[in-house]
């Protein structure tokens, strides 16, 4: 009986590891991977980094770190942010595969999970945590509170609400970081400026997520103001959104969207069924304008995350302590527009926005 | 170390979940699959009255109690309204879902520095005290412990031999005169009074409620329960309850373990759970077939 389990454990192993060896490579960077895994990643994370390093001819830090980063969710703005994360501390000279060990775990919206990544994390004596989106961040604070571990989060939208700051952008403890709050009142101003007839806003946003609840209620507030109104709905999962996206197409003039996983998530069929009626959609950030909003006064999660990277730079050499940072906000919004969708709805968008944007788009990436 | 502990926390918290889902799965053989919105409704709860200054044991009898009715919501849509099991459980399990939205006022709710029961000023000592780190372990134990001991008495108790009869053998209820149908919406009630209990105490552990936590605590609790239950089938001097406990705690150290070898993303992580239940499945049927022969 035992022997038998023993063999079927053995087999499960197997098997597993047979699995991973042929579809690995994806993203994972361990400590104890094979060889040929830590190559290819170094060399990904070398091409990510090589600009940086050219631009700036860093200097390698002093020190070998081991770092954390714990992303609760797969998601392009979240991806982003780790990207940009790694892209900041290399900036600082703490380079990938250099002098840098990244463990990297996802736990795919899974909180039970969560709790288990970070105690992996500090059973392998990390050097810091990065905790990418909210549940991440109060997962690895609650964990951390009593070790000395110090938590850089990214992409919490109101680390005030989620008890991990103070009113005065103080940390509660060993933790700081950036928020990912939208410029609510440059949006609705550019959605102005853009379609000056238009009166309602629709906004769709998933129940289960508090970061959308709380931008949701900045938007109602603010709307007045300019001479919206906002009409939302709210979904309990990527299955409502068809009809729901149907229904509010009825109602409203534009859509709008926030940085609402489950959402984003649905962008593509959102965006096609707003083309067939010509109702423009507006992004949050840069990667839904690629992918066919027409434009948006939002964050770039690369620059977040970079600030988010420096931040951490600044921790792991003991040039500060992460209890003593503020956690910090990207001041200025930019504009991002794509010309391939005001053409497809006929839409001129305005000089001076375009004049002074980050970036516009001439086409759709699918 | 701390992978150990942190194993032992998360295996004895969730251990309470499995004790509840044994009662379901096992003893009623109900496949009630309400647990995933009793967990975080607990924690909902729990997180709600924190922040309203209710103390913390009161937070962990309200949020059983909670429980409690949702059981008996599943187990009365199930009797009453004759809806098949499976479905009354998910029934409950997606309303719940927006009950505990509005509960908790939003998806996620963070109470830190409220006091706990992990941590107040009656354990204010032993977690500055070199065995600090054991602080959470210990106090689960104890939770799990008095869950445990009661469970055992109530099972010994004429209600609890109807329990167990209702999910045998229901045609034996019904010559003792009582109804089935009660005996398994107190089941029912029990099992989702623990879950609820389950989750108030892990969010007490968190600090923080949120509504994602609950998705797959049947899961966790169903693995618990068969590595539990058929690994320790052998194993005359454990309990069944105890045997639960342990695959609870097994099951964490598993998901530990395949994460710190590293040889799995996490994202592989369900599979490697559905890959393990098949195996203690299959190996359980085996020698169920041979002791047959």
């Amino acid at each position: 009986m035992m022997k038998k389990t023993i063999a079927a454990l053995m087999i499960t192993a197997m098997t597993a590891t047979a699995m991973t060896a042929c579809g690995g490579n994806s993203g994972q960077t361990s400590t104890s991977a094979a060889p040929e895994t830590t190559a290819a990643e170094t060399d990904a994370a070398a091409g990510d980094t090589q600009a940086a390093s050219d631009s700036g001819a860093t200097a390698l830090a002093d020190g070998e770190y081991t770092i954390g980063i714990g992303q609760f969710a797969v998601h392009g703005s979240l991806d982003n942010c780790r990207e940009g994360f790694l892209q900041g501390l290399a900036e600082a000279g703490i380079v990938e595969g250099e002098n840098l060990t990244v463990l990297y775990e996802n736990a795919n919206t899974d909180g039970g999970m969560g709790t288990q990544i970070i105690s992996n994390f500090m059973s392998k004596d990390v050097d810091l945590i990065c905790a990418i989106a909210t549940p991440m961040a109060q997962t690895a604070y609650g964990a951390t509170k009593r070790a000395d571990v110090p938590v850089i989060y990214t992409a919490v939208t109101d680390p005030v609400l989620a008890m991990l700051a103070t009113e005065d952008r103080m940390p509660v403890g060993n933790i700081t970081g950036t928020s990912d709050k939208l410029p609510v009142e440059e949006q609705l101003q550019m959605i102005r400026e853009i379609l000056p007839d238009a009166k309602t806003i629709g906004i769709l946003y998933s129940t289960s997520e508090v970061n959308s609840q709380a931008t949701l209620e900045e938007y109602k507030a603010a709307a007045p103001e300019f001479g919206f109104e906002i009409v939302e709905t709210g979904v309990s999962g990527a299955a409502d959104i068809p009809l729901a996206t149907d229904n509010l197409l009825e109602k409203v003039d534009c859509l709008n969207n926030l940085t609402d996983n489950t959402v984003v998530s649905s962008l593509p069929m959102i965006l096609d069924k707003a083309n067939k009626k010509g109702i423009p959609v507006f992004g949050s950030e840069v990667e839904q304008v690629k992918i066919g909003c027409l434009a948006s006064m939002g964050l770039d999660y690369i620059e977040l995350g970079k600030q988010t990277g420096h931040m951490a730079a600044q921790v792991l050499t003991g040039q500060a302590q992460a209890s003593e940072l503020p956690f910090e906000i990207i001041e200025q919004a930019s504009f991002y527009g794509n010309t391939a969708v005001a053409e497809n709805l006929g839409i001129t968008l305005p000089e001076e926005l375009t004049s002074s944007a980050a970036e516009m788009f001439d086409s759709i990436t699918n | 170390m701390s992978i150990i502990l942190g194993i032992l926390e998360e295996g004895l918290i969730y251990a309470i979940l499995a004790l509840g889902v044994y009662i379901t799965y096992s003893i009623l053989d109900f496949p009630d699959l309400s647990v995933d919105s009793t967990f975080p409704m607990g924690a909902a709860v729990t997180a709600a009255l924190l922040l309203a200054g209710v103390p913390s044991p009161a937070a962990l009898g309200i949020s059983f109690v909670c429980g409690v009715l949702a059981g008996i919501v599943t187990g009365l849509i199930h009797v009453k309204l004759k809806v098949v099991d499976l479905l009354s459980g998910i029934i409950v399990m997606t309303g719940l879902y927006s009950i505990n939205l509005a509960i908790a006022g939003g998806a996620n709710l963070a109470f830190f520095g409220q006091d706990t029961i992990f941590e107040n000023g009656l354990t204010a000592p032993l977690l500055s005290s070199p065995a600090g780190d054991f602080t959470v372990t210990i106090i689960s134990f104890v939770v799990v412990m008095a869950v445990k001991l009661l469970l055992d008495a109530y099972l010994k108790t004429r209600s609890g031999y109807l329990l167990r009869a209702a999910g045998d053998n229901d045609t034996l209820v019904t010559s003792l005169a009582k109804d089935k149908g009660t005996v398994k919406i107190i089941g029912l009630a029990l099992a989702n009074g623990l879950v609820a209990l389950s989750g108030s105490v892990y969010c007490q552990k968190q600090g923080f409620f949120e509504i994602s936590t609950g998705t797959g605590s049947i899961v966790i609790g169903l693995a618990s329960v068969i590595i539990g239950t058929k690994l320790f089938k052998r194993a005359s001097f454990l309990k069944t309850t105890t045997a639960v406990i342990i695959g609870s705690i097994l099951y964490k150290a598993c998901i530990a373990a395949a994460m710190a070898i590293g040889i799995f993303k996490t994202s592989y992580m369900k599979f490697v759970t559905a890959a393990l239940f098949l195996i203690i499945l299959v190996i359980s049927n085996q020698s169920k077939k041979k002791g047959a022969a």
